[in-house]
């Protein structure tokens, strides 16, 4: 019996070693399993700022899931311009593994010949880790949504063009947007198209809630441009069709307030008891105030009819 | 006969009891106590380390504890009931029993809303139930009318028992009873001197609580039974449910009034005050209550059966197979073997009738077990992606245990209160031959005798 | 002689007990991951989720994902978390055909809400509406019922209904009586029936909108993630959902999306003859369903989960009969 159990309590012992040295494989601390991916992009948002952003993330390079997000690596953003670099600034990775770097609308930027901002982002190689860099070219496109109804019919025009250092615009072809409308927790695809000739224009024949005020939030996006990189255009327009909820009964069984003719019974109910109760507890201190009144040695002197 | 002198041997009669506390009901009352403890320290294990420590989980989350609760306050409701009966209606039989029903009704309602209170996650949080009331809940409305019920019983009971502190009162002085309980009985008393118009008075306000008594019992009865039936459960959502509690409460209420009676005739040798005549009665209103409580368990299954919505199928389902012979035991024998036994005359003997009165208490604890428990096991939504162990309930040692605490916490207060006052009212004694009217000139000669 | 040898049986256990537990420490020592796989294995222990970094030099550390995943909105008080968001009215329509029982709501739930491994606030029912047709599976939740019973019956008004329509419970309001619990026809309550360590964890100040910490005692259930909608992210459930049959939005703008396309609530459900749970008992959910038409995955993928979860479902007459025939 005992040597029995002896047996398996080495066994499971060995089962549970053994389990803990495949946990210990599974997820490795050694980085030489990992391959880290260094990704740059860049967006030009609603309010006409850039936004940098570098994701730092190490991949396990068996098993997919598993990731690791690099924490607190310093990565600089730099504008390039004929093998100068000139720092933009520099952020540090958050514990997604993300660093941004958001420019401000009235940023100059130095441009190549052919209007491009070179952007590079750079890790700088520490003991462990290798030097991470990668560019990009993007031309600075200058993307209006304009809103307006007409004919009484609600009309979208997007205008995109480049502007050169004189201030001469040149309107652009050839570049994929997606409209959408924004919603709390998403945007809502409502028509994709291509600017032409620096122009795009459809007709918003679906009508949408917006919000209280009845305004609505349409969007414009060119997403990935080999060209421009991610360019966001956002506004707001007095569209909505929203009706605003007639407010619900208050005195319901569910609301905090409950439904009148429940308050009427009940104190109809505990008011009938209650009195009753005061009553007969005053008629009990009038026994007792009339048995205080009586002589002292009551025994003799009272008889039953 | 002079009154007077037959209070004081009334008082010699009853007063040996109150004196001396013989072994016997010393070991009685020590292991009530040891019992008790034993609960205690159950509850303290509930509440240190949660309500893990019940068979309750997340789908059944009430358990036996709910089902005492209704036993006990059924009973104390139908206690209510018959002694506010008794009273208003002048019965002769209040001589024997009222005093009993008087005490089982506030001594079970003491008892059973504590069992509510054990099936609370969160009893420090009590008085949240005051803080922040909601009218809608049928749980606000049950507090308040358990609350307004033990005011009202307490009220009712301690004005059936002025008349009895009255005599104790002034017959005790010769007597060897502790100093305190003397000055307790003086004040409890209230300088009443069963002066005409104190009696009348009394009188007046008894009869006035005894309506009310009746009138909160219908509606506490009904306020319990909708805890269940304005929920949307199959087996619960019924509308014959507060009659059904009213029915099936009143039927466990003289069942258990019949097997105190029982027990206070042999141990406190009342013989000559609780008769077979009571014992008969009594059979013959709990064949008359198992009759109707019969119709209606039958009436509540058989809409069931006959309509057969899928979830009431899938519950009468779990009724005849996992809890066969719970069922059998407490729709059948619990309510056709007490029938059978009280149905022919013969049988309607002291023993018979308690062992009818047993059978017919079982039945319906084991009842309302049906109602609650497997109803919470067949819900609306088939219990599936959960927890094995979560699935089916049984109940814990804790919750056993604490179940027969409360029962002995019962019997210790009955027993207490059998130390201070007689469990047959003097002065109904003392009325009944005062008053021969109200009384059938046998019984009294048999009271007198 | 026997005596003898049952000593040297012990004395050897004892050693090499020593000894495993001794391998065991270092290994814990060497691999800090382990240790907090065992305390995720331990329910009574205060887990959080436990995320992974690297640091520039090269060290994968650990840090306590409740520092990752804290909610940069101002705090919720109950008072206020009584009120809801303005104008918004939340629902949420789960599309049945895309439901495979991958169970990540489930676990995304979970962890978002910082529950046991047993505690589901979302539970996969396998369901079947007529002998003759395929059972589907069915994510449920709470129905955050226009008029909720289970707020009817509160005696405190722990549980209370809002106006952008999300059904919540505060849990220090709570006295724990359980008629919620009773009365709630979707089965949507859980309680907590023993003290968690978890519980102690007062890093954040308690607010009925995050559910966390809980409380020995009382009653929780699914809330919609209001912190998160608070912040314009989608429910856990919703975000965690591989195949995106989770569809999450505000009534009032009638678009809801599940993270991949947004579309018209209205639309979905006339199209797809949208359904809401039980309509006929009269709660008025604010979930909805639609049928598993034209599903698109085999119901046997659903078994592709632990023996632990199969166990689930074991009484299910469909996957006893799936059982014999040897498909699962």
């Amino acid at each position: 019996m005992k040597s029995n159990l002896y047996n398996h309590t080495f066994f499971i012992s060995i089962i549970a070693a053994l389990l803990l040295c495949t946990n210990g494989i599974a997820q490795e601390n050694d980085l030489s399993n990992y391959s880290l991916r260094f990704g740059f992009k860049t967006v030009k948002q609603a309010d006409n700022s850039r936004l940098l952003e570098v994701s730092f993330i190490g991949y396990n390079k068996t098993d997919r899931k598993d990731k690791v997000p690099v924490f607190g690596a310093e990565i600089q953003f730099l504008n390039i311009l004929n093998d100068e670099e000139i720092l933009l600034g520099s952020s540090k990775t958050s514990k997604e593994g993300i660093a941004q770097l958001i420019l401000p609308e009235n940023q100059k930027y130095g441009t190549d010949g052919e209007g491009y901002i070179n952007l590079r982002a750079r890790f700088n190689s520490t003991d462990a880790l290798s030097e991470e860099e990668e560019d990009i070219m993007v031309k600075d496109l200058h993307l209006d949504l304009n809103l307006s109804e007409i004919d009484s019919v609600k009309t979208v025009t997007l205008t995109a063009f480049t502007m050169d250092s004189l201030g001469v615009k040149t309107p652009v072809s050839d570049v994929d947007i997606i409209i959408y409308v924004n919603a709390m927790l998403s945007k809502m695809n409502i028509n994709e198209g291509t600017i032409s000739d620096g122009a795009y224009t459809f007709d918003m024949t679906e009508s949408f809630a917006g919000n209280t005020k009845g305004d609505l939030t349409i969007s414009s996006i060119i997403e990935d441009n080999d060209e421009y990189g991610n360019i966001i255009q956002e506004k707001k327009v007095y569209w909505g069709t929203f009706n605003k909820q007639i407010k619900a009964d208050d005195h319901k069984l569910w609301t905090k307030a409950a439904p009148i003719w429940m308050y009427v019974v009940l104190t109809i109910l505990l008011l009938g008891v209650y009195v009753n109760f005061i009553y007969t507890i005053v008629n009990l201190f009038k026994i007792k105030s009339e048995g205080d009144n009586l002589p002292v040695e009551p025994k003799k002197n009272y008889t039953v009819n | 006969m002079n009154i007077e002198s037959r209070k004081r041997e009334l008082f010699k009669e009853f007063a040996p009891r109150l004196e001396t506390t013989s072994i016997k009901s010393k070991i009685y009352i020590g292991s009530l106590i040891a019992i008790i403890l034993v609960g205690l320290y159950a509850f303290y294990l509930q509440m240190s380390k949660g309500q893990i420590v019940t068979g309750m989980r997340d789908n059944v989350v009430w358990g036996i504890y709910e089902v005492n609760f209704i036993l006990l306050v059924c009973i104390s409701y139908s206690g209510a009931f018959i002694s506010g009966i008794l009273h208003f209606f002048h019965s002769p039989w209040k001589t024997a029993i009222a005093r009993i029903v008087e005490i089982i009704t506030v001594l079970s309602l003491l008892i059973g809303p504590i069992y509510i209170l054990l099936c609370m996650g969160r009893l420090d949080r009590l008085h949240y139930l005051f803080m922040y009331p909601r009218i809608q809940s049928p749980i606000t409305w049950d507090i308040m009318a358990i609350i307004t019920d033990i005011i009202a019983c307490f009220i009712y009971l301690y004005l059936t028992f002025i008349p009895d502190f009255a005599i104790l009162r002034d017959h005790c002085e010769e007597r060897k009873i502790p100093k305190w309980v003397k000055k307790m009985y003086k004040t409890l008393a209230i300088g009443y001197q069963d002066t005409k118009t104190q009696r009348n008075r009394l009188h007046k306000i008894t009869r006035t609580m005894s309506a009310m008594v009746i009138v909160l019992a219908i509606v506490a009865y009904s306020v319990l039974a909708w805890i269940f039936s304005l929920t949307l459960q199959p087996g619960w959502n019924s509308t014959i449910f507060a009659p059904y509690f009213i029915v099936g409460g009143l039927f466990s209420g003289v069942a258990f009034i019949i097997i105190t009676m029982y027990l206070v005739r042999k141990f406190y040798k009342l013989e000559k005050y609780i008769r077979k005549a009571h014992f008969k009665v009594g059979g013959i209103i709990l064949l008359i209550l198992a009759m109707l409580y019969g119709y209606f368990t039958f009436t509540e299954y058989f809409s069931r059966w006959f309509s057969h919505k899928e979830i009431d199928t899938n519950l009468l389902d779990k009724l005849f197979t996992r809890y066969f012979w719970e069922f059998i035991l407490a729709n059948y024998v619990g309510i056709l073997v007490p029938i059978g036994i009280l149905f022919f005359k013969k049988f309607r003997t002291i023993k018979w009738v308690t062992i009818a009165s047993v059978i017919a208490l079982a039945g319906v604890w084991l009842n309302r077990y049906l109602i609650v428990i497997p109803t919470l096991e067949t819900p609306y939504i088939p219990i599936q992606d959960t927890r094995i162990d979560y699935i089916f309930y049984s109940a814990s040692w804790v919750e056993i245990i604490l179940s027969i605490a409360g029962i002995a916490a019962f019997l210790l207060m009955f027993a207490l209160i059998g130390k201070i006052v007689p469990l047959v009212p003097m002065n109904y004694i003392l009325a009944g031959q005062s008053a021969p009217k109200t009384v059938k000139e046998k019984d009294n000669k048999e009271i007198s005798e | 002689m026997k005596k003898n040898n049952t000593e040297e049986g012990g004395t050897n256990r004892r050693k090499f007990l020593k000894l495993g537990l001794l391998s065991s420490f270092t290994a814990i020592a060497g691999t800090s991951i382990v240790t907090n796989l065992a305390a995720q294995e331990n329910e009574t222990e205060p887990t959080g989720e436990v995320m992974r970094l690297l640091t520039p030099d090269g060290k994968i550390v650990e840090v306590n994902a409740s520092n990752i995943n804290k909610y940069p909105e101002a705090y919720i008080s109950p008072e206020e978390s009584r009120k809801g968001i303005p104008d918004r009215k939340f629902v949420m329509v789960i599309d049945l055909a895309r439901c495979k029982n991958a169970r990540k709501c489930v676990e995304g739930c979970q962890k978002g809400h910082n529950l046991d491994y047993h505690q589901e606030f979302m539970q996969i029912k396998l369901i079947r509406d007529n002998p003759a047709a395929e059972p589907y599976w069915f994510p449920k939740n709470c129905m955050h019922c226009d008029e909720p019973p289970c707020v009817t019956v509160c005696p405190t008004g722990a549980t209370f209904k809002r106006e952008d329509n999300i059904v919540l419970i505060d849990n220090e309001r709570c006295i724990g009586c359980k008629f919620c619990v009773t009365s709630c026809p979707y089965s949507a309550r859980i309680f907590n029936w023993e003290h968690k360590a978890k519980f102690d964890d007062k890093s954040q100040p308690y607010s009925p909108e995050t559910s966390v910490p809980g409380a020995m005692g009382t009653v929780t259930k699914c809330d919609f993630c209001p912190d998160l909608l608070r912040q314009g992210l989608l429910p856990h459930c919703a975000q965690s959902c591989p195949e995106g049959v989770i569809y999450f939005g505000d009534r009032n703008e009638d678009l809801v999306t599940n993270g991949n396309e947004t579309v018209r609530f209205s639309e979905l459900i006339n199209k797809r003859e949208g359904y809401r749970h039980l309509e006929h008992l009269g709660t008025k959910p604010n979930v909805y369903y639609l049928p598993a038409v034209d599903k698109l995955y085999e119901l046997e993928d659903g078994f592709d989960v632990s023996e632990e979860v199969k166990e689930r479902y074991k009484d299910v007459p469909y996957v006893q009969e799936l059982k014999k025939q040897g498909k699962i």
